[in-house]
């Protein structure tokens, strides 16, 4: 199976984790195609989230890995044993490429048409979504079975943003969705949902975001061997009756959803997967 | 409009010392506008405190009363405060008093009753109150209104459920009575008391004063006609949530007149325990919720089905959206409503001067930018009515998010 891997930037941890994950599972991605990170939304969008503090510190661990001050570990600690290396630990996709030899190229947005072309020119059977644009037609519909994304919530009840946030203070199990990708938010057909096992160890939304997102990691590389295999098949979203689009929490109910996750015990797992 | 515009400039050589405040806040607006990235906020974070916020704001509409209780309709840039607006001294009351037990202010409650005072003082002998700005002098060619002797009523039955006098009461079944004489059998008003002479979706808030008026008195003639009212306008929202019939020539659909019509027809529909109104209005509040949410902003005037609309904001109009969605919440319990209203407010309070002089701190103007089509270079008192009510609902409803609260609301499974 041909595997591509689209990235929101060379330095992500999940990307890079995912590539590995899948190399590993003897899935060795044909290449990874990422957002550069001198693009001046990505920029824009990386200081709206952490500031300008949080972004010179990213940028003083990731560029200057051996810098007295920066951190020396990983950033998200559950992908640690995925990143880890005889010689470290792999800070970008191309280190990863340069261990498992694939490509990695890098544009200023996913849906362009230089990006597709350069898809083309991969000829993927599958496109593993780990960060980067909001996907169109034209990109949707290169690979030869589709765009694979690690959705952080279960659908169909909690689409969009904040997911694992809303699952707490709606009552919804939290879990992850592995679906292909359609032009709606989060809305084309489920391969598998996983409802996750460790929520009442988690002490912190991050660290339920990080155990979310290793979680994902790891259940995605099944999937695609049962797709491989012809074991696991996507089953179309049906319950639209309610519109279950989130969107980005506000820092208050965050902090509701954080209280929650602490004080309460949830209930107990289940697992679905189609075949 | 130039005698209008000329009125403006000549006030402001009048004033030379509000040049540097209008050039400032012009400046200010055109260097915000060249280099926000609004698609890129989310508004997720409190970086100004709600509760100084609404301080903020009620100082405003405290400094634009006047000495006889009329609270002034705007502080214009250009020619300073107007003279005191019947309609929103009227339906500023409640907040007033809202603000005055959220806080334990007795200011608050002194200046709604100083207004409240004004009001009966205006009425008309017919009942009705007329319509337009009042500047002290007698005029003789004044006009009755319903949509202004609504929005008075609503003060008029908020002042007597606060302070009992009877001839408050005798004054609200007064305004009562006129409005439901002039209502057609189709529910709806038209003709000299309407705004343009025609009928319009918006006098839904008419429908709500006249709702609580019974509520209030225990008078069912009032319920019938605001439900009338209610019928009429219900019927004239479309499927995708658009509500025909706002009707104004000459102006665009403005959110604040959409958020009009969504407000009256929610609260009138929660006090007449009316399934229908609550679930036309979810519908309507759910489609711009989305728009704001995508866009981070809700435009100031739309066209028909919410398609397109003018690219400025209309202030007014998204503080009356965060009330909109505020109260769904409190009906359905879908956090959504409140999340979207927590991050409207966010956006509000930047774009609301904290510091300024009077007229200016704390006011909400009409337009952002300043010179938008929606009462350009000025700050609007029923804009702070609707941004303080937003704020006031919001302190109101936090409890109900806390944990143990949220074991109680529904899941959306």
């Amino acid at each position: 199976m041909r595997i591509v891997i689209l990235s929101a930037s060379i330095y992500s941890e999940t990307a890079c984790a995912m590539a590995v994950r899948m190399a590993e599972s003897g899935f060795v991605p044909v290449g990874a195609l990422a957002l550069s990170i001198t693009d001046r939304g990505t920029l824009l969008r990386k200081l709206g989230q952490w500031g300008g503090r949080g972004v010179l510190r990213y940028a003083r661990t990731k560029l200057i890995p051996h810098c007295r001050d920066a951190q020396p570990g990983v950033n998200n600690p559950y992908l640690e044993p995925l990143l880890k290396h005889r010689n470290g630990v792999f800070r970008s996709l191309r280190q990863v490429a340069a261990c498992y030899a694939f490509a990695v190229e890098t544009c200023r947005d996913q849906n362009s048409p230089d990006a597709i072309a350069r898809l083309k020119e991969w000829s993927p059977d599958l496109v593993i979504f780990a960060g980067g644009n909001i996907l169109r037609k034209p990109l949707l519909q290169v690979p030869r079975l589709g765009v694979l994304n690690v959705h952080l919530g279960l659908l169909p009840e909690v689409r969009g943003m904040s997911s694992p946030e809303w699952s707490l203070l709606k009552h919804i199990p939290v879990g992850i969705t592995i679906h292909y990708m359609d032009e709606g938010i989060d809305t084309g057909p489920i391969l598998q949902t996983s409802e996750f096992p460790k929520v009442a160890e988690c002490g912190s939304l991050s660290d339920l975001r990080h155990r979310l997102i290793a979680y994902g990691v790891a259940k995605v590389a099944d999937v695609v061997a049962g797709v491989d295999q012809g074991m696991v098949s996507a089953t179309p979203q049906s319950n639209f009756a309610q519109d279950g689009q989130f969107f980005v929490m506000h820092e208050w109910l965050q902090a509701r959803a954080s209280e929650y996750l602490t004080k309460r015990r949830l209930p107990a797992v289940a697992e679905t997967v189609n075949g | 409009m130039i005698a209008k515009a000329m009125t403006e400039g000549i006030g402001l050589l009048r004033a030379p010392q509000r040049i540097v405040p209008l050039i400032g806040k012009l400046v200010s607006d055109r260097m915000r506008i060249s280099f926000e990235q609004r698609h890129l906020y989310s508004y997720a974070t409190i970086k100004r405190d709600s509760g100084e916020a609404l301080n903020s704001s009620l100082r405003w509409v405290l400094d634009a009363q006047r000495p006889d209780g009329g609270i002034a309709a705007y502080y214009s840039l250009l020619t300073g405060y107007s003279a005191a607006y019947p309609e929103v001294t009227g339906y500023i009351v409640p907040t007033l008093y809202d603000f005055s037990r959220a806080k334990d202010d007795q200011g608050a409650a002194a200046a709604a009753e100083r207004a409240t005072g004004w009001l009966l003082s205006l009425q008309m002998p017919t009942g009705a109150f007329p319509g337009g700005l009042h500047d002290g002098f007698p005029r003789g060619d004044t006009q009755p209104s319903v949509f202004n002797t609504g929005q008075i009523l609503q003060g008029l039955v908020r002042a007597h459920a606060e302070t009992n006098r009877p001839e408050i009461l005798r004054a609200a079944i007064a305004a009562g009575n006129w409005l439901t004489d002039a209502q057609h059998a189709d529910g709806s008003w038209s003709g000299p008391g309407a705004y343009q002479g025609v009928p319009h979706t918006y006098y839904s808030m008419v429908a709500w004063a006249l709702a609580a008026l019974s509520e209030r008195c225990g008078d069912r003639r009032y319920a019938l006609a605001a439900e009338k009212n209610l019928d009429w306008v219900v019927a004239h929202f479309r499927p995708g949530g658009w509500v025909d019939g706002i009707n104004l020539k000459g102006h665009p659909n403005y959110l604040h007149f959409i958020a009009y019509v969504l407000q009256g027809v929610l609260e009138c529909g929660i006090l007449r325990r009316r399934n229908d109104s609550i679930h036309s209005v979810t519908k309507s509040a759910w489609v711009l919720l989305r728009k704001f949410e995508t866009n981070k902003c809700l435009r100031g005037s739309y066209e028909a089905e919410f398609n397109s609309g003018q690219s400025f904001t209309c202030l007014t109009g998204n503080a009356q959206m965060s009330c909109v969605w505020l109260r769904l919440f409190e009906v359905n319990g879908d956090l959504r409503y409140l999340n979207a209203a927590l991050k409207m407010n966010e956006m509000l309070k930047q774009l609301i001067p904290a510091r300024g002089r009077r007229g200016i701190a704390g006011g909400v103007s009409g337009s952002y930018p300043i010179w938008g089509r929606y009462q350009p270079l000025r700050y609007i008192s029923w804009g702070n009515k609707f941004f303080s009510d937003a704020l006031l609902l919001e302190q109101r409803l936090k409890p109900s998010t806390e944990v143990s609260a949220l074991e109680a609301l529904p899941c959306a499974s």
